[in-house]
């Protein structure tokens, strides 16, 4: 058991540490009803990531992050532009373009650097059984600040999310709030693409937030729940993941579809018993 | 003789050296040279990309737990072996320890490039690192292992010795042997997927010189495809090596654009069936196989 834990620590530590942010902004994403957002600034993150790559840089210089934060920015930009869509035009159709053309342009861009298919696997899955100490600590730092901005900024952004109709109202500068909602999120998706992957950015936002969502009903309770969800089902993923001998990070996305499943029966189960 | 290999390993027990290597062809001579002193787990699937192998738990505990770990020291598991060493933060394993053997130290490798310079494909600082595929490259890193062994675990010295003439002895007849076996076709042209066989056709005289990758580690690309199948055209070339883990359609089309045939070679041995039974079956299993290729086309000095 020493063994597993030294060799599991720091990913343990990360899923201990980082997930919780995420899981809020979860809550946020899927009240606005957003689902895919997250995987299309995470994919332009990652495209970021692949044009610096292919720019010469490794994957963990500080200019493969400026690069990434730096396309991350403007697809924030964009998606604030378009957050009310076109006639006729739901943003999400808008979203999940900006996904697939992101994802289309890192292909082609590893294409042609030789770490390509690394590189590729690499924004999808993370490394998270490799993750080096000091990146859990400089990540956890970014999601702390973010964090603060959040609460100290928490009228504005609940009423962004649960109740635009009296933000505007009230006279809120809604355009201003969506963009620095957006960059924030971008910044947590960067740092964390770079460590989980596309895949676990998006289950540890949407699986969560969803779990809560069948249970509890104020965003509090919502939030407990939700890091509850999170919290066992990391832990779960990374057990699983040494005692099988799984892929990390792919290891955690099924134990976070498990723990929905479960969820979903329970509250079944309850409500039957209910009647 | 594996089951029996395999059987005395769980009986001996804790005595013996435990041993990782990082590809299936080191794994082999570490066997070779070890017999039954030492335990050889090999972290590579046979049949796997040796640039880029999915890191899994289980790696790590095996690195922690080792004695010795044999690697190829070219760069070829530089994208994988580093992260899975510093988790699994094995004094024994520390570069410069002997526990630490790094097979291609001392060996002259070829296509050191002038500069590290990425634009030309995969960056291998310190040369083409697929060196195994020259017998008398094996026989050096025979030697290297040998030495390692010797020193991490002295009291079975002699034996190590024993097996290492027991094996270079075989492997020296065998060298000649290939040798005759590819003579009529000295000089021919081959197409490889990769730049992955210039050792074995400096060995023998083979031309493995167009690559259906336009530059290493890249895939391959429609207009450089045409180029190659013109260039096979105009010189008559007739097989292609493909190799587990690449593309094998590309290859096909390639080849049916040409009349050539393709020729799935690995490596590493077990990689294809066939070639499961250490490192002389594999290069067995090479030099046939291309020998029996080579031979269809016709082109050859019969």
């Amino acid at each position: 058991m020493n063994e597993a834990l030294s060799i599991m620590l720091w990913p343990l530590v990360a899923c201990l540490l980082l997930p919780g942010i995420l899981v809020y902004l979860g809550l946020h994403i899927v009240r606005r009803e957003i689902i895919f957002v997250d995987l299309a600034l995470a994919q332009v993150a990652a495209l970021g990531i692949c044009l610096a790559i292919l720019l010469g840089h490794d994957s963990h210089d500080w200019q493969t992050t400026a690069w990434s934060a730096a396309f991350t920015m403007v697809g924030a930009a964009v998606l604030t532009l378009t957050r009310r869509g076109g006639r006729g035009i739901p943003q999400e159709a808008l979203i999940g373009i900006v996904y697939i053309v992101a994802a289309a342009g890192s292909f082609l861009l590893l294409s042609r650097s030789p770490e390509g298919n690394e590189e590729l696997r690499r924004t999808l899955v993370g490394e998270v059984l490799l993750v080096r100490p000091g990146e859990v600590l400089r990540t956890f730092a970014l999601f702390v600040i973010v964090g603060a901005v959040h609460v100290v900024f928490r009228r504005q952004f609940r009423m962004l999310s649960y109740d635009p109709e009296r933000g505007r109202s009230e006279g809120l500068r809604m355009w201003w709030w969506d963009f620095l909602f957006y960059v924030l999120f971008g910044a947590v998706i960067t740092s964390f693409v770079r460590i989980g992957g596309v895949l676990l950015v998006f289950s540890y936002l949407i699986i969560p937030a969803v779990c809560a969502n069948i249970f509890a009903t104020s965003l509090k309770s919502q939030i407990a729940a939700g890091w509850a969800i999170a919290t066992l089902a990391g832990i779960g993923g990374l057990y699983a993941s040494y005692r099988l001998d799984l892929p990390t990070g792919a290891a955690i996305v099924c134990a976070l579809g498990v723990a929905l499943l479960v969820t979903g029966l329970v509250k079944a189960v309850v409500s039957r018993i209910g009647r | 003789m594996i089951v029996i290999s395999l059987c005395l390993s769980s009986l001996a027990g804790e005595s013996r050296l435990n041993v990782i290597a990082t590809t299936e062809d080191f794994g082999a001579i570490a066997r070779e040279i070890g017999g039954d002193k030492v335990a050889v787990t090999v972290l590579a699937q046979p049949a796997e990309d040796a640039h880029f192998v999915t890191p899994k738990p289980s790696y790590i505990v095996k690195l922690a737990r080792a004695d010795v770990l044999v690697e190829g020291g070219a760069e070829l598991e530089i994208g994988w072996l580093p992260p899975l060493l510093d988790g699994a933060r094995n004094p024994k394993l520390a570069l410069g320890q002997p526990g630490h053997v790094a097979c291609a130290e001392g060996l002259a490798l070829l296509e050191v490039p002038h500069t590290a310079d990425r634009c030309r494909g995969d960056i291998h600082a310190m040369g083409n690192p697929h060196y195994m595929t020259d017998p008398v490259n094996a026989r050096y890193v025979a030697q290297r292992i040998c030495e390692g062994f010797t020193a991490v675990d002295p009291s079975n010295s002699k034996e190590y010795l024993k097996c290492f003439n027991s094996f270079t002895n075989r492997l020296d007849e065998k060298i000649t042997a290939w040798q005759k076996q590819l003579e009529p076709f000295r000089g021919q042209r081959i197409v490889a997927f990769h730049n992955s066989w210039p050792y074995l056709a400096a060995r023998f005289g083979l031309k493995i010189d167009l690559f259906l990758e336009p530059k290493s580690g890249i895939p391959p690309s429609p207009a450089h495809l045409a180029d190659v199948v013109a260039a096979m055209k105009a010189e008559k070339v007739g097989v292609i090596i493909v190799e587990p883990h690449q593309n094998r359609k590309i290859a096909a089309t390639v080849a049916a654009r040409t009349g050539a045939q393709v020729v799935y070679l690995t490596q590493f041995p077990g990689g294809v069936k066939g070639s499961e039974g250490g490192y002389l079956n594999l290069m067995d299993y090479l030099v046939s196989s291309l020998a029996d290729a080579l031979g269809k086309t016709g082109n050859g000095r019969e």
